[in-house]
């Protein structure tokens, strides 16, 4: 199950984060979202690791912490994704498949005229996306 | 990198050193204490030697040196494991004590951001973990399962005083005094020992001691004997300067460090010396090279070579099935694998790392097919750390450290202490290597069950990730937020504040609001909880404005932070207090000085169009500023009149708006202006330096401002503002005297608990830099300081009865009054009005009569003079020695005409002087904003066009459109207004408006005759007099009512406005006519929305231009229908044709007669219509007949009206006799007649429009430039039927 998805801004200001737990743990998420940009600095700035793919987008696991793993993608304009789930087992390709799709929902908001860049996503429709696509794939990886 | 040199390596040499167990009588450390030391600190300081270049031979042959060595020293009583729970309670001791010490260190600075890299370990992390660390390796030491902490030698130590120190000495190394590693087995009883006698010099001469060391040397052999005196220094006790002691006695001793071993003198300390570094190289160091031998020996015996390690092999399968215990199967000190494991023990004490090494693997591998874990992490972890010293293989190194780490933590808490210690070393050992983020991961595993540990563990990690590189900044701050909650968990609140705070460096200025939030709202709960409420209620202070929290988040903080500002006790006042939000960008302050202000709405306009407004009122520039100058030599110094003036008694008003970012509502009271006031400008200076030294600390500054408000008054607020509201508040302060009022800023209370300030000047810089020009920061806060002068008269005026809603044309009679409360009079009134055509000036006399009454035309009145005054000037003059004081008011009548729908804004601004000269405002201007709503009401529009008929005479069609949504008007009257054009009704009113008045939505059009006024004719030649006015009334005639004279104020000047607006080209055109309608609301439908209904309307339709078609109009005359008989011959018919030329100047006219017989009937019309101006609508002209035809109708004429049924089919051709072409001049505003004549040749009715007229003016005539207006044209000929019949 995905416990929260978040967008980081280049500047690592939290745009969007999102938490799919009925339980309170709104800080708890946020300490994680924003422990992994450490990882993804580290992941962009090492040339070591990002010599074969130095256009891809997908982060891959960022890191595993108690029950939780960290996931993360990186757009051309430097905006994270992150995504944090408990399930243990994920394949890449689900993984990749909806940062895809989330990426497109990210997309489709910003360009929303209406949008000041670099401010928070207010945008309910987009909300409602991304909620679709995290259950969606709550479906896919069980089934 | 030596390892050696490392940190690791430092305090691998320091604490995997050969330990010497202790044993003395109690007159000796009696003889010690005298020195405030025990027995053992008296000899630790010299138990580490630094050059002692002692030859070593272990298992190999070749010698190798030694040139640095320790020893450790442990009383008996000691060589045992530690008290877990004493160990805990000492570092649990020891961390309280750092965290007070470091609490009262950090508590006034605020840590920095330490971004940078530069600094090393030392800098950043605290020292006490060092000592920490220490603690914790310590307290897993003397385990059985590992031999470094084995006793090598034993040090009995008897004093010279004792009684037969020779059973002494056996007696000490008593069996049930010995420590239970000897006693269980777990290592070899028969440790070598070494007999020292004591002898204390203040007990007396040597040779007692001498005499006992003689006796010992018989008894325990020679070498290992030796006498040691102590105390030698009998009177003098003596100060060290650099006491070697000091460094090991780190307790709080009673005595001061340089009181230790005041009786030792140098000779002692020789002494000490150079039996300890005997003992090493002597004694322990070939002790221990001898037991290497020996074991070497053994282990290669028994366990090297390939038969050995089959057998080995087979021997340990056998035991597999033994004793599957949590700790393996015990080993003896006699057995095969205690005795590796103490040469591998004893070969990295004497650093032969090699072969430590190889003994180590050997044993590993018979440990782990034991399944004695402990032992085999043991060994696992000594062997990473033989790696590390060999500097050779990482990754083995790692492997093992992982490995025995791992095994550790397998054993649960059995195995805790040592997985602590492992993973120090292993920290250590990454840290060596620069892994500091491996490390950081370690340190995370090492947290175990016990929380504070854990939390010291956590906050190292933070400090791993701080320092790795790059710096991991977030996850150094997520583990200080970590290790916070830890230490709060164990009360460690002093420690909690700490992390916290060294987090909050990471945090600060970032947008992660929750987790600002949590951090700024924990620190301020537990500097609370310590009592410091002053520093908690600046942490909460920051999270106040949390909209992006929940509801009850936001009450939590709220109720924290207020809970906390009560237990304080006394009030609070802050300057950075966020809530409410203020909006400094809608600051607005508002002062009167020479420019003041009637109505609120005057003050948001903006300043350039009241300049514009009064530009022509006010005292030219130049003017002023030679008066003023002569004024502020005397009265003011230059550096004021950059300050703002405003009037002593007239408030100054600041207003601004406070927000809300919460949820919930907040009550705000005393919301205040803070002011300062000084009485003269030299006190000013003198403030000024003070205030500049005291700007650190503002809310003292504010607090010095706020009680001396004697000399001004200033009004207090409270309100509640709820969620999310914004609220627009003014404030005002009020000078009671001259002299300096300066505006620092506002204060505010927060239910009613903490009070909130804010500094207008120091959130401005940004705006005022913008402006540039202002360079100096002195000059900002000008903005917010006035010059307070005395009293001068204030004007108060106001406009009533102004409707804020009024239909279109509405007309209505306002008095403007004006008041002066002050005694002082004011001169020179004069006033000017931002839209004439909306608002003019009335005359006084106007005050007294009665509206709408007064604008009836009088029976008998006079032709009067229109008010040219007015018209031509835009500035009203007060008459001569108007003034205006004391309790009656000025009242002067004004006009108001709702000229066009829309939202009008009408500026008004009066302008007075002061009689007294001496003041520094020597006139004022008193600025009035109204806004007025105009809707809709009557549409008019008007269409002439030239009757057919007659010539000069001209058909109107006026459309009225009612389009309001429910009011209905009466049409009342309707005037024109043009050089010698009189208008006339073509149907009774009856006719027109059944019902007497136009419902809403309603349309109707009506026609009029318009006529050259027969009254004037006379004076055709004089064109400059005044335009001849005309009414129609449009109700019947039996209402009482008058009819209007539209030829008085006000409607005349209204007009005059709207000839102005609408003009476009014709000026000066005697053809053009302007129509006035005016229209009252009916009695009978009020709307309830207009409190007032008016009562007059007028609508203005100007520059209507007779002469639409061309300046020449004519006529045919002749007879309608003749009989002729046709058998005689053809029929002859003269007509006359009349011209009428209406421009000024002579035209040129030439008539041509066209004969072609297709050019008639169905074209012409066409081409009427073609030759038209195109500002008359087309398919006008068909209609026209018809009404003509009514109107003029005479009895003769309606027996023929069935004959203009006839077909135009019947229409045969016909021929103009005469000439073809016709010239003549048409003399200006006159007529002409040209006969015509035409042949018919048989009977029919013929259209006899098969002309053409041409007509020229002189272009260069009267030389206007108009291009609209034309100066030749072609017109085709009017139809005109004429039926000729055979005559009988």
């Amino acid at each position: 199950m995905i416990v929260c998805v978040a967008v980081v801004g280049h500047q690592n200001n939290p745009l969007y984060i999102q938490s799919f737990t009925e339980a309170d743990d709104a800080l708890k998420l946020h300490h994680i979202v924003h422990c992994s940009l450490d990882v993804v600095d580290e992941r962009v700035n090492n040339p070591k690791k990002s010599g074969p793919m130095l256009n891809e987008t997908f982060l891959g696991l960022l890191y595993p912490i108690e029950n939780y793993k960290v996931y993360g993608y990186l757009t051309n304009t430097k905006v994270k994704f992150i995504l944090v789930t408990t399930d243990l087992d994920v394949k890449d390709a689900d993984v990749r498949n909806f940062f895809r799709r989330f990426h497109a929902a990210y997309v489709d908001a910003v360009s929303n005229p209406f949008h000041v860049p670099g401010k928070k996503i207010t945008s309910r429709t987009f909300a409602e996306r991304v909620s679709t696509i995290v259950k969606s794939f709550g479906f896919s990886s069980a089934g | 990198m030596d390892p050696a040199t490392t940190p690791l390596g430092q305090m691998l040499l320091d604490e995997i050193t050969p330990v010497v167990m202790l044993l003395s009588t109690p007159s000796v450390e009696q003889s010690c204490l005298k020195n405030g030391l025990s027995f053992l600190q008296t000899l630790r300081p010299f138990c580490s030697f630094n050059n002692i270049d002692v030859p070593v031979r272990t298992a190999s042959d070749q010698p190798y040196r030694l040139h640095k060595f320790k020893l450790r020293l442990f009383y008996a009583s000691d060589v045992r494991k530690p008290d877990l729970m004493v160990a805990k309670e000492q570092l649990k001791q020891v961390i309280t004590e750092a965290g007070d010490k470091m609490f009262s260190d950090s508590r006034s600075d605020v840590p920095k951001i330490n971004h940078e890299l530069s600094s090393s370990e030392h800098q950043n992390t605290p020292s006490w973990f060092q000592f920490l660390n220490k603690e914790l390796v310590r307290v897993a030491s003397f385990s059985d399962h590992e031999a470094f902490d084995h006793p090598v030698i034993c040090l009995l130590a008897v004093s010279s005083k004792d009684e037969q120190p020779i059973n002494r000495f056996i007696d000490l190394f008593n069996a049930n005094k010995l420590p239970s590693l000897l006693n269980d087995g777990a290592m070899d009883p028969k440790i070598s020992k070494h007999y020292l006698l004591v002898h204390d010099n203040q007990d007396g001469p040597t040779d007692r001691a001498s005499k006992i060391f003689t006796e010992m040397r018989n008894a325990f052999g020679t070498i290992d004997c030796s006498l040691l005196c102590i105390n030698s220094s009998l009177d003098a006790p003596i100060k060290h300067q650099d006491n070697p002691w000091a460094l090991y006695i780190t307790d709080a001793s009673p005595t001061p460090s340089q009181d230790l071993a005041c009786f030792l003198n140098i000779d002692d300390i020789n002494e000490i010396k150079n039996l300890m570094q005997d003992l090493s190289s002597k004694h322990i160091i070939p002790n221990m090279e001898q037991k290497i031998r020996v074991l070497n020996q053994q282990v290669s015996a028994t366990r090297k070579g390939f038969k050995n390690q089959i057998k080995n092999l087979w021997w340990r399968k056998g035991k597999e099935d033994g004793a599957d215990s949590l700790n393996g199967p015990t080993y003896n000190f006699n057995s095969i694998e205690s005795q590796i494991r103490v040469l591998g023990d004893y070969a990295f004490m004497l650093r032969d790392y090699e072969l430590a090494l190889s003994n180590y693997r050997l044993i590993s591998t018979d440990y782990k097919i034991d399944k004695a874990w402990k032992r085999y992490a043991g060994v696992q972890e000594m062997m990473g750390l033989t790696y590390f010293m060999l500097d050779q293989s990482r990754k083995e190194a790692e492997y093992c450290m992982e490995n025995a780490f791992t095994t550790y933590l397998k054993l649960g808490s059995f195995g805790q202490l040592n997985a602590t210690r492992c993973g120090l070393w292993w920290i250590e050992m990454l840290k060596a290597r620069d892994e500091y983020k491996e490390a950081a991961t370690v340190y995370f595993r090492i947290c175990g069950e016990d929380i504070l540990h854990s939390a010291v563990m956590l906050e190292q990690a933070s400090y791993c990730y701080l320092l790795s590189k790059p710096s991991m900044l977030r996850k150094y701050g997520f583990h200080l937020v970590l290790s916070g909650e830890q230490y709060k968990k164990c009360d460690q609140i002093k420690h909690a504040i700490r992390t916290y705070k060294s987090a909050l460096s990471v945090f600060r200025g970032t947008t992660w609001g929750y987790i600002n939030d949590h951090v700024h709202f924990h620190i301020g709960q537990w500097y609370a909880s310590l009592g410091m409420y002053d520093v908690a209620v600046k942490h909460m202070m920051e999270i106040l404005a949390c909209s992006h929290q929940s509801k009850t988040t936001q009450e939590l903080f709220l109720g924290d932070f207020l809970q906390i500002v009560e237990k304080n006790g006394r009030t609070f006042e802050v300057t950075k207090l966020q809530l409410p939000v203020i909006n400094i960008s809608s600051l607005k302050v508002v002062f009167e000085d020479y420019r003041t202000f009637g109505t609120p709405s005057a003050v948001n306009t903006k300043e350039v169009s009241w300049r514009s407004l009064e530009e022509e009122m006010l005292p030219s520039f130049s003017a002023a500023k030679t008066n003023w100058l002569e004024l502020q030599s005397k009265l003011i110094s230059k550096k004021d009149i950059q300050s703002n003036v405003c009037v002593a008694g007239e408030a100054v008003n600041v207003s601004f708006e406070f927000k809300n970012p919460l949820l919930i509502s907040i009550p705000i009271s005393g919301v205040t202006l803070v002011c300062k006031y000084s009485a003269s400008t030299d006190e000013v200076k003198s403030n000024e330096n003070e205030s500049s030294l005291e700007k650190d600390d503002e809310a003292d500054l504010f607090r010095n401002r706020s009680n001396d408000n004697s000399s001004f008054l200033v009004s207090e607020v409270d309100f509640l503002l709820g969620g999310g509201e914004t609220t627009m508040i003014q404030l005002s302060v009020t000078p009671r005297a001259e002299g300096i009022l300066e505006i620092h800023g506002v204060k505010w209370k927060l239910s009613g608990k903490i009070v909130g300030f804010h500094n207008f000047e120091l959130s401005l810089p940004n705006r005022n830099a913008g402006k540039g020009r202002r360079k100096t920061k002195h000059l900002q806060n000008e903005k917010f300081k006035f010059m307070v002068i005395k009293s001068i008269p204030k004007l108060q005026g106001s406009i009533h009865p102004l409707p804020e809603k009024a239909y279109a044309g509405d007309l209505r009679q306002l008095v403007l009054e004006l008041r002066n409360p002050s005694e002082f009079p004011v001169k020179n009134l004069k006033m000017k009005i931002s839209h004439p055509r909306f608002l003019i000036i009335g005359k006084q006399e106007n005050i007294r009569s009665e509206f709408p009454a007064c604008l009836r035309k009088k029976t008998d009145s006079v032709q009067c003079d229109a008010d040219s005054n007015i018209m031509s000037d835009t500035v009203f003059l007060f008459p001569e020695g108007t003034s205006v004081q004391g309790e009656t008011p000025l009242l002067w009548p004004l006009w108001f005409r709702a000229a066009v729908p829309g939202d009008i804004s009408l500026y008004m601004s009066i302008y007075y002087e002061m009689v007294d000269v001496s003041s520094v405002i020597r006139y004022r201007t008193l600025r009035l904003h109204y806004n007025v709503q105009v809707l809709p009401s009557l549409d008019v529009s008007f269409q002439t066009s030239p009757s057919q008929l007659r010539l000069q005479e001209f058909l109107v069609r006026m459309d009225i459109v009612n389009k309001t949504n429910s009011e209905s008007f009466q049409v009342y009257q309707l005037s024109s207004v043009g050089h010698h054009w009189e208008i006339s009704l073509l149907q009774p009113p009856d006719t027109i408006f059944p019902s007497q008045s136009l419902m809403a939505g309603q349309a109707i059009s009506c026609f009029f005759t318009l006529k050259k006024s027969r009254k004037f004719s006379a004076l055709e030649d004089n064109v400059s007099t005044l335009p001849v006015r005309s009414d129609v009334r449009l109700v019947p005639q039996s209402s009482d009512d008058l009819v209007y004279d539209i030829n008085i104020a006000p409607l005349i000047n209204f007009h005059h406005y709207e000839r102005l607006q609408q003009e476009v080209s014709y000026k000066g055109d005697f053809n053009a006519v302007d129509f006035v309608l005016i229209s009252r609301p009916f009695k009978s439908n009020n709307d309830p929305g207009f409190s007032d209904p008016p009562h007059l309307m007028s609508h203005h339709a100007c520059h209507f231009s007779i002469a639409s078609t061309g300046p020449i109009s004519w006529l045919i005359d002749g007879p309608q229908t003749l009989h002729h008989d046709f058998s005689a011959s053809f029929c002859e018919i003269s007509l006359k044709m009349h011209l009428y030329n209406s421009s000024g100047a002579t035209a040129f006219v030439r008539i041509d007669t066209l004969d072609s017989a297709g050019n008639g009937g169905h074209n012409s019309n066409i081409n009427v219509a073609q030759t038209t101006t195109p500002d008359n609508q087309a398919g006008w002209h068909d209609i026209t007949p018809a009404n003509n035809e009514l109107k003029v109708t005479s009895p003769k004429f309606l027996e023929n009206q069935p004959v203009k049924a006839l077909s135009l089919e019947s229409v045969s051709p016909y021929i103009w006799s005469g000439s073809s072409s016709t010239h003549l001049h048409v003399e200006a505003m006159s007529l002409a007649e040209i006969p015509l004549q035409i042949c018919v040749f048989s009977p029919g009715t013929y259209d006899l429009s098969n002309y053409v007229l041409n007509w020229r003016l002189p272009s260069n005539g009267l030389g206007d430039s108009d291009e609209t207006r034309q100066h030749s044209g072609k017109c085709q000929g009017y139809k005109h039927y004429l039926t000729v019949l055979q005559s009988t």
